[in-house]
């Protein structure tokens, strides 16, 4: 019990224990703005607020209590909206750097139109005016602030003329949009400027627009409607495409362009060039598709979007001959055997868009070897019986290619099941499955083979497979030998000890009528 | 060799070695006969059997098996794909190391049932319970010598397990690990532990069992199971050995036949040995884990218990329950004092029946049987799988009971009653596991109470 003081003194000694450390000290101005209480007689700023404090660099916290000094951050309600933001020490830095915003944040003297605050909805401000967007966009990051696109200086304590001089005239602003393309225009149009900032990214979108249907429609035909530059990248809070959160990341590109294309009321009166109107199931359309499913529900970003064919700045229906060029982009292999084969001139002679007859558009989907058909209403019969009656070669190399395919894929799906009982039994199926994705392998590139249309190459491209499917049945046959072999010796074994044991049995039975015997 | 000249040869060798006196004996051993069915005496035999099966397919599998890093589980899969026959011998080693195990539980808990263990032959049990700890530990070191990725996890699981030892509790996991972690340190440990310690110690406990079964003599039925009539003992040559030999020729097929049926086990969680893929230390340990059957059950109490307890860490006391549940069993011969006066002692038949309700009930649950409907996947569902593992548990405990009650005319129900209770408590009405126990425990010390208050003392008289 003696040991017990000790031991409560050693414990209140130890340096480990945590919560006896002294706060740091903060500027004058900052300490009393801890004491400031609100209406309901609490301090405003808590203990948490101060920890944020302490967690910033000296001159930061310096810099804030110069701030509060010329009276920019009016009071510890100002300076608690600030701190909720959870800044880093460099976003703080440039935060308060800034008079534009440290003033545009302050709700007492602000109205609400003018007011950035850390939740708009709560405080009633419009939505653009998000704190926490504008301190994530990638132009503040970069020390682009408010003044970069409105002009002025935000070293300057108060509002003065020339901060309105580089905005747009508000009758000009209320005009439309137009406006936009050439202001975002003057720093993204100019290499030399943008080489200070992000050397890599592109200078020719404001060209680009220009030509793309968005451009033609606003720049030439005065339509309000059309998509300008904040219609996709967004005002305050504008990212980086390759960030997530971004509305012009691969994953959300479907989305944001639906946001007006998949809007039957917004997009009505438009049409296509031939005068139809322009559908608007496109997302859903795409949503279905292989290449949908394959970004949007696998998070597959090298999938395309819809900027991948249609194009992002310079935006427009691909046309007939460049939309399999859209595809080449990534189904190479299938758009040069294509390119070689009876079908190009065939497919160009009737104007038709090469990949898109056979496997469609929006709403592509995975190919299944029963698309190759030459019945009269399959794919390729259907196509066949109109343009090539006078050719039965051509229904004879569907019907050749469909059978191929069709007794390789089932040989393949024949022996998943055999395999899988091979190896429950313990046998060393690894040379099985080595060569069943032989087959695989062989079965791919017969499939993609048939965009030549060719028997002689498509054979050249089959015989692996061929070959893979009797070396698998070899092997089939040898694992079946050797299950054999097991289970006779099981039944030669169970025998023998069968035999044994009615000897064991029998001469147990001579022995206990011997003893009965002779108990008798 | 005719009778004469096999006289010669014995007289020969009796003049060398003295072999007279114990050929007399193994000519006068005798069976006990009477009371009980024979069955029971035969299930150390089996045990035996399957001790030599491993001995032997464990040389065969050391003949191939390199132990290191880069060679571990290619000499196994090696063995198992190349080697003619490797993959038999494998699956014969992993279905016997089993067999055994259900066999030296079943022998443990027939000698039980019997009061075998009663005076003279407590050390006998006490040796007995020494090779079932010794068994488990085959089991334990064995599993991680694949270098797999289950075996590697499960170890990790094991051993972590460990820690819980008061004091030393870090010492011993890094001895056991050989450092902080798994790693082919503990690979090298284990190995050395499997192939040399415990086959040593194994040889010398089982010398030591036989040594006390060959000077007591098996042991006979309690007074009261004896029969009026009881015949003079069954020979032990030939007449039992040609029956052990036939029952070992017996296990010995069905041992083959389980090999080449299932050559990797039924494929249930703890019962099976599919080599899978090899053992990865950086990889992310996945959901599942489980270890061999026969630990399920300490595996699933570990589980039951919330992380702090009195004070202290959960798994320690899950821990030193097990402990002190296992030192009990190890102690049994003393404490059934009623069999050392050769009276009947139904607690301690009870006592058998309650042990397999409580470990059968978290072997169960450590399956998550009913917690998963099928094709489900995710986790299963807890209370769904305790109800489930309850009506096994309840259907189970009831159809003993009966049987009990009127085959063998037991009346003395109370342990195996806290244990149903402890599970309907647990699964049918949604009381914690603890709490459950905790409640059962208290009632079956009540009623055990007031049960020794009735007993009249002379029926402790000898």
């Amino acid at each position: 019990m003696t040991a017990l003081p000790w031991l409560l003194l050693l414990l209140a000694a130890d340096p480990a224990d945590g919560g006896t450390a002294s706060p740091r000290k903060l500027p004058e101005y900052l300490e009393e703005l801890f004491q400031e209480k609100g209406d309901d007689g609490q301090p405003v700023l808590s203990a948490q607020d101060r920890a944020k404090l302490e967690a910033l660099p000296e001159h930061t916290v310096q810099l804030i209590a110069e701030k509060m000094d010329k009276l920019t951050v009016s009071g510890a309600p100002h300076l608690k909206r600030l701190l909720t933001l959870d800044l880093s020490p460099q976003l703080a830095e440039l935060v308060f750097q800034d008079n534009c915003i440290v003033c545009h944040t302050d709700a007492e003297a602000q109205k609400k139109q003018d007011l950035f605050s850390p939740d708009p909805k709560a405080d009633g401000s419009p939505a653009h005016l998000s704190l926490k967007e504008v301190v994530s966009d990638v132009h503040f990051r970069k020390g682009l602030s408010c003044s970069g696109c409105h002009g002025g200086s935000p070293d300057a304590p108060r509002m003065t003329a020339d901060i309105a001089a580089r905005w747009p005239k508000k009758e000009d602003r209320k005009q439309g949009r137009a406006w936009v393309v050439d202001f975002c225009g003057r720093c993204h149009g100019d290499p030399s400027f943008m080489r200070g900032f992000n050397p890599g990214l592109p200078t020719d979108q404001v060209a680009k627009f220009k030509e793309s249907q968005h451009g033609l429609l606003l720049l030439q035909k005065g339509d309000p409607k059309a998509a300008q530059c904040v219609s996709c990248h967004g005002v305050h809070g504008i990212l980086r495409a390759s960030s997530p959160r971004s509305t012009v990341n691969a994953a959300r590109v479907p989305e944001t362009c639906g946001h007006c294309h998949a809007d039957a009321q917004y997009m009505a009166g438009y049409t296509r060039a031939d005068g139809t109107p322009l559908p608007t199931d496109q997302l859903e359309r795409f949503k279905a598709s292989v290449h949908g499913k394959a970004l949007l529900e696998k998070g597959d970003t090298g999938a395309p979007a819809c900027n991948d064919c249609h194009g992002n700045h310079a935006a427009q229906p691909p046309q007939v001959a460049s939309v399999a060029q859209v595809c080449r982009t990534c189904h190479a292999q299938n758009g040069a055997l294509f390119d070689g084969s009876k079908h190009k001139m065939a497919f160009e002679k009737h104007g038709w868009p090469e990949c898109g007859q056979c496997h469609g558009h929006h709403d592509i989907q995975e190919p299944t070897d029963a698309l190759v058909s030459d019945a009269p209403d399959g794919l390729c019969g259907s196509c066949h019986k109109e343009h090539a009656a006078d050719h039965p070669e051509c229904n004879q190399g569907a019907a050749y290619f469909r059978a191929t395919i069709g007794q390789l894929a089932e040989s393949h799906h024949a022996f998943e099941p055999r395999i899988e009982r091979f190896a429950e039994l313990g046998l060393d199926v690894e040379p099985i499955l080595a060569s069943a994705a032989e087959l695989e392998e062989g079965l791919i590139q017969s499939r993609a083979r048939i965009h030549a249309f060719d028997r002689g190459g498509f054979d050249l491209a089959a015989a692996p497979a061929r070959a893979a499917v009797q070396k698998t049945e070899g092997l089939l046959a040898a694992a079946e030998q050797e299950r054999r072999f097991r289970r006779n010796g099981l039944l030669g074994a169970i025998g023998a000890g069968g035999l044994l044991a009615l000897a064991l049995w029998l001469k147990i039975r001579q022995l206990d009528r011997r003893r009965r015997g002779g108990d008798s | 060799m005719s009778q004469a000249r096999r006289g010669r040869v014995l007289d020969w060798l009796d003049e060398r070695y003295g072999l007279r006196p114990l050929l007399d004996f193994l000519k006068h051993k005798e069976v006990p006969r009477g009371g009980h069915s024979l069955v029971w005496y035969y299930l150390g035999g089996t045990t035996l059997f399957f001790f030599t099966v491993q001995i032997f397919s464990g040389v065969l599998l050391l003949m191939y098996y390199q132990p290191g890093e880069a060679t571990s589980y290619e000499s196994i899969r090696y063995l198992t794909t190349k080697v003619p026959f490797g993959w038999l011998i494998r699956s014969v080693h992993c279905w016997s190391a089993h067999l055994m195990i259900v066999s030296l539980v079943a022998h443990m808990f027939s000698t039980l049932m019997l009061k075998a263990y009663r005076p003279p032959r407590e050390l006998t049990w006490v040796s007995g319970f020494l090779l079932f700890a010794v068994a488990l530990g085959f089991g334990f070191s064995g599993y991680l010598l694949p270098w797999n990725e289950l075996a590697f996890f499960a170890t990790s699981v094991g051993t972590d397990s460990v820690k819980g030892v008061p004091l030393i509790g870090q010492w011993l996991l890094e001895v056991m690990r050989g450092g902080q972690d798994v790693s082919i340190n503990t690979l090298y440990r284990f190995f050395a532990l499997h192939v040399v310690v415990l086959p040593l110690s194994a040889i010398a406990i089982i010398g030591l069992h036989l040594l006390f079964i060959q000077r007591q003599g098996m042991a006979p039925p309690m007074v009261h199971q004896r029969h009026a009539t009881a015949r003079q003992g069954l020979k032990f040559f030939p007449d039992f050995f040609l029956r052990d030999l036939l029952l070992w020729l017996l296990c010995l097929t069905a041992l083959v036949t389980l090999v080449f049926l299932m050559p990797y086990g039924p494929r249930i969680p703890g019962i099976d040995w599919e080599l899978g893929k090899k053992a990865n230390p950086l990889a992310p340990a996945y959901p599942g884990i489980k270890p061999e059957w026969y630990f399920l059950w300490i595996y699933q109490l570990l589980k039951e218990f919330p992380p702090h307890l009195f004070g202290l860490e959960g798994p320690q006391v899950a821990l030193a329950l097990v402990t002190v549940l296992l030192l009990t069993w190890a102690v049994v011969p003393w404490l059934d004092r009623r069999a050392a006066r050769e009276q009947p002692s139904p607690a301690f038949n009870d006592l058998g029946v309650a042990a397999l309700l409580f470990i059968g009930f978290l072997t169960l649950k450590a399956w998550d049987i009913g917690g998963l409907r099928p094709g489900q996947a995710g986790l299963p569902d807890a209370a769904a799988s305790a109800r489930a593992c309850a009506f096994i548990a309840l259907g189970a405990g009831a159809a003993v009971t009966l049987l009990r009650f009127v085959l063998a005319r037991h009346r003395w129900f109370v342990l195996s009653g806290a244990a149903l209770l402890q599970v309907t408590l647990h699964g049918l009405a949604g009381v914690g596991y603890l709490a459950a126990g905790a409640i059962s425990v208290a009632l079956a010390a009540v009623a055990v109470a007031v049960l020794r208050r009735r007993t009249p003392r002379e029926a402790a008289a000898p």
